[in-house]
């Protein structure tokens, strides 16, 4: 039996992912939080002075793309096969261009320049990544309300933790896209999940 | 046996690293370069509207790193287990970080040279702690053998002495690395036949 310790802020942020695969695992782990002034102390025992890390038997292991995807592949979250898994990779991938796009606008100092950052972003960046995102998931869903292949996979827990923060700026973001909303909806009443999100800190990123 | 179909431009870009991913297993496929004219024709036939994309017995797959890390996966060069797998993940992860970080063509010069004499040394040294941490003492990424972080870092590394022929000078590690993937055979063979290209 592995022992996990993640390490992370006392947020969501870049880590709330794997946490969200832990939580649909029923796997326990010490959910490790620094806040941000305990940070500076811890940060040369990090492999790249960042988090999240994620230590399993000893082993530190950072980047979140990596650990979730390694988490997810241990507790069967990361879909049945090889070219499964490449498709679940690939809405992952997706997902994170529209992140990537959303990063600048979330440490921008100046609150007016922000302001019309995000409303850029809802009105020409963020659309045609929700397009992408439904074409990915007719081709790979199997007619259901997962992206890939009928069975929950980290790419709809990462698509509901994502939209979580989008939606938290602009409750209309999803309004064009039944199914991404009907996606959100069947993550949110997986029992554990449901459970783990009635209990968890709030946080706005 | 799958048939495999890659769909990219005439170059190296976000393909270079599938088409070494072939080349070390000695797989072949059909290495489909599309030139600038052809893409707006062939643009709303792939799934995103990008390249590259992966066909495997006729279903279509987009995004360079999955499509990469599936290939790694089917030719046994993603790591031995889940954990090798992982940590090969962060070393690709953390290259990719380098290039969300590298200014655009299009930025100002002094934005550009900040970059280059200033940032780009504590990202390869990041990649540098991850190959002492993972290499088990020996000169690939993860775990004492070749894996597809060192294909990538070959490509990559390829790209920043281009932009900056001295990037390596300080990080002897990572120039062995690089040159321990020029002399595997079936790499060293491919080296020397594809197309030069300007990307």
């Amino acid at each position: 039996m592995s022992t996990y310790k993640l390490y992370y802020f006392n947020t969501r942020g870049r880590a709330e992912i794997a946490r969200l695969i832990f939580i649909a695992a029923d796997q326990k782990f010490e959910d490790i939080r620094y806040e941000h002034s305990e940070w500076s102390s811890h940060k040369n025992e990090m492999p790249l002075e960042q988090m999240p890390v994620l230590e399993v038997d000893g082993v530190k292991l950072p980047q979140s793309g990596a650990i979730a995807r390694f988490l997810a592949k241990q507790f069967h979250l990361a879909g049945k096969d090889n070219f499964e898994q490449a498709k679940v990779d690939a809405v992952v991938d997706t997902i994170a261009d529209a992140m990537t796009q959303f990063l600048p606008i979330r440490f921008e100092n100046d609150e007016t320049k922000q302001i019309e950052m995000v409303k850029n972003f809802f009105a020409n960046e963020l659309p045609k990544h929700l397009q992408n995102l439904e074409v990915l998931a007719k081709q790979f869903g199997n007619g259901g309300l997962f992206f890939i292949g009928n069975n929950l996979t980290w790419a709809d827990l990462l698509f509901y933790e994502v939209t979580e923060t989008l939606l938290g700026l602009n409750k209309n973001a999803l309004d064009n896209h039944q199914w991404l909303k009907q996606n959100r909806a069947e993550v949110e009443k997986q029992p554990r999940i449901a459970e783990y999100l009635k209990n968890r800190p709030k946080s706005q990123f | 046996m799958p048939s495999y179909k890659l769909t990219y431009f005439n170059g190296r870009g976000r393909a270079e690293i599938s088409r070494l991913i072939f080349a070390a297993a000695g797989q072949k496929y059909e290495d489909i370069r599309i030139e600038r004219e052809q893409w707006p024709a062939l643009k709303p036939k792939t799934p995103l509207g990008q390249m590259p994309v992966l066909e495997v017995d006729g279903v279509e797959l987009p995004q360079s790193a999955a499509i990469a890390r599936f290939l790694a996966k089917q030719f046994h060069l993603a790591g031995k287990d889940n954990l090798e797998q992982a940590e090969v993940d962060a070393v690709i992860d953390t290259i990719s970080d380098i290039n969300t970080a590298w200014p655009a063509s299009s930025s100002d010069e002094a934005l550009k040279k900040k970059f280059l004499t200033e940032d780009l040394a504590k990202h390869l040294q990041n990649l540098e702690t991850l190959g002492k941490l993972y290499g088990k003492g020996g000169h690939f990424f993860v775990g004492n053998q070749l894996t597809w972080a060192d294909l990538r870092f070959y490509t990559f590394g390829q790209t920043c002495i281009e932009a900056a022929p001295d990037c390596l000078n300080n990080f002897s590690w990572l120039e062995q690395n690089r040159a321990e993937v020029e002399k595997q055979p079936k790499i060293a063979e491919y080296l020397k036949n594809r197309p030069k290209t300007s990307f």
